[in-house]
């Protein structure tokens, strides 16, 4: 018996389509577009893709109370589990060696959150509240984990543009870091040459790095204390060489697995109604914009580094103080090649960089404490 | 490259040294430039290297003397010639001339791929090899045109800042 009741019920999904989620299917597209065929950051833009699109497909029961993404997001996202247990892995690759052996550096990495700050302020002019500023001007840092980790606890709400924003503006490093470098150096100041610096770093500094950093930081800025904590074990490990096997599980399996439940995740709050609102375009290119200026201040302040030590510092490297270790030096490095074929400041690049990681967990803690985020 | 900045008599002199292989040392001394050979290297304990140096003395001797106590690291397969006949006074080569006939690694990494061979002709910026360091790979452009007279390091191989990858042919 076929009557009215029972069509309507076999007809629900496609009745349940809205053009909000149609839109937001298109989205997904092209996600997996930029994932899989501009090879921009996959590990995480294809399964935010998946989850954007498993979420809006109509009454996903994906979605539903005990659906696979609403557990997923429950167990690592709402609690911040995730990005910690990333950052352990990020610890396990990330040489700071070369920030050891110039470690006036660190004034770089500081420099290069600039753009957080000033982004934020700009978007409380733009009508947005405290906590969705500052998750806002977390994207300069470009450092997904810290992103997610400070908008999931400052505006959740957000959570899904600014992941995306982070991690796609991650893959644009290439392309976006170039004309700010140019626009702000000369010919001459990029082709300058940096010695390279031939101190030996023991392996007990290695190890008591990530030790200090971590009593220090977690002293000062105790809301960075669960990033650099987890950053910095990452590290020891790694450093000590003493536990093999849960290095490369944080930096492989760990790493990989948390990377899918946490693409998946967020890719299931980009629901249409909440993803298509201006806001989200706001949020675009205010993280862009953030980025942008980072790297403006990074470079601005590897100028003034030049001046002072007379010519000894190439401005490029200041770029190199944001967050996406290693990408950022290695764009540096390039962009010093086309200069000069034979000048190599990979090293010094990435001195910045690793102290840019460290400096936007900082930053990451800084903001949470300034909002006073209740821990 | 290592700075030294001597105080001779009050005078200061800032003297860089840039190391090109193991006794080939591109040495500058304000804003003039040298090629430096170290003919030789002897641990004189405490005496001085080169006594009686007056003000505005050579840049050569100077030179000598910012050089002399680096221990000269191990440059495989290219001492035997020059290193018998170690004279005291430092044979310093023509500027500009054919000083920088070895090329050194610019950073510590692992040679991916070498490609050139002893005998082939190359222009300046050529690539010569890739150099795998910090995960990136980085092209090496021969220093000068010139022609290869022999390549010291193998694809696969480590090397330190400073390690040779190959000679030139002296002309």
């Amino acid at each position: 018996m076929v009557d009215q009741e029972t069509i309507a019920l076999l007809m629900k999904g496609i009745n349940g389509v809205t053009w909000q989620a149609v839109v937001m299917i298109l989205v997904s597209l092209a996600l997996f577009y930029l994932a899989i065929v501009k090879d921009y950051e996959p590990l995480l833009l294809l399964p935010i893709g998946a989850g954007c699109l498993l979420a809006n497909l109509p009454l996903s029961p994906l979605m539903g109370e005990h659906g696979m993404l609403r557990i997923l997001y429950q167990v690592g996202v709402e609690n911040e589990l995730y990005p910690l247990l990333i950052f352990v892995g990020i610890g396990a690759m990330t040489d700071f060696g070369p920030l050891l052996e110039n470690p006036k550096f660190v004034l770089l990495g500081a420099a290069g959150q600039f753009g957080i700050f000033l982004t934020l302020i700009l978007a409380l002019l733009l009508g947005f509240s405290q906590n969705e500023a500052a998750s806002i001007g977390i994207i300069g840092a470009i450092d997904g984990p810290t992103s997610i980790y400070v908008s999931g606890i400052l505006a959740p709400h957000m959570l899904g543009p600014i992941t995306v924003a982070a991690y796609s503006y991650m893959s644009l490093v290439p392309i976006i870091m170039p004309p700010v470098i140019h626009a702000l150096t000369s010919k001459e100041e990029r082709a300058i040459r940096m010695a390279y610096s031939q101190r030996k770093i023991s392996r007990r500094t290695r190890i008591m790095f990530p030790i200090i950093v971590t009593a220090i930081v977690g002293t000062l800025v105790p809301f960075a204390t669960p990033l650099i904590g987890m950053l910095m074990l990452g590290n020891l490990m790694k450093e000590s060489g003493a536990v093999e096997r849960l290095t490369k599980a944080s930096s492989n399996e760990i790493a990989n697995m948390v990377t899918l439940f946490l693409g998946l995740a967020i890719g299931s709050t980009m629901v249409g109604a909440d993803f298509l609102k201006t806001q989200t375009l706001f949020i675009l290119i205010l993280g862009l914009l953030a980025f942008g200026i980072d790297c403006a201040a990074g470079v601005l302040f590897a100028k003034i580094l030049n001046w002072l030590t007379g010519g000894k510092v190439n401005p490029i490297i200041g770029a190199a103080g944001i967050s996406a270790f290693p990408m950022a030096a290695r764009v540096c490095q390039r962009l010093a090649q086309q200069e000069n074929f034979d000048n190599f400041l990979l090293m010094h690049a990435m001195g910045a960089n690793a102290a840019g990681q460290v400096a936007s967990v900082v930053a990451g803690g800084v903001l949470l404490a300034l909002m006073g985020a209740g821990g | 490259m290592r700075r030294y900045t001597l105080n001779i008599n009050d005078r200061e002199f800032i003297v860089d040294v840039q190391e090109i292989d193991g006794e080939n040392f591109e040495v500058t001394v304000g804003d003039q430039t040298y090629d430096v050979n170290l003919a030789g290297d002897e641990a004189a304990a405490g005496a001085p290297v080169v006594p009686g140096l007056a003000p505005g003395a050579a840049p050569a001797a100077l030179a000598r003397k910012a050089a002399a106590p680096r221990p000269a690291p191990a440059a495989p397969a290219e001492t035997p010639a020059s290193a018998a006949s170690a004279t005291p006074a430092p044979a310093r080569k023509a500027a500009g001339g054919s000083g920088k006939s070895a090329q050194t690694a610019p950073m510590p990494g692992v040679i991916l791929e070498v490609n050139v061979k002893p005998g082939e002709t190359v222009a300046r910026g050529q690539q010569i090899a890739i150099l795998d360091a910090m995960k990136m790979h980085n092209v090496i452009g021969a220093q000068k045109a010139g022609v290869v007279e022999e390549v010291f390091v193998a694809a696969g191989q480590s090397v330190d800042h400073g390690t040779p990858l190959l000679k030139f042919r002296e002309d």
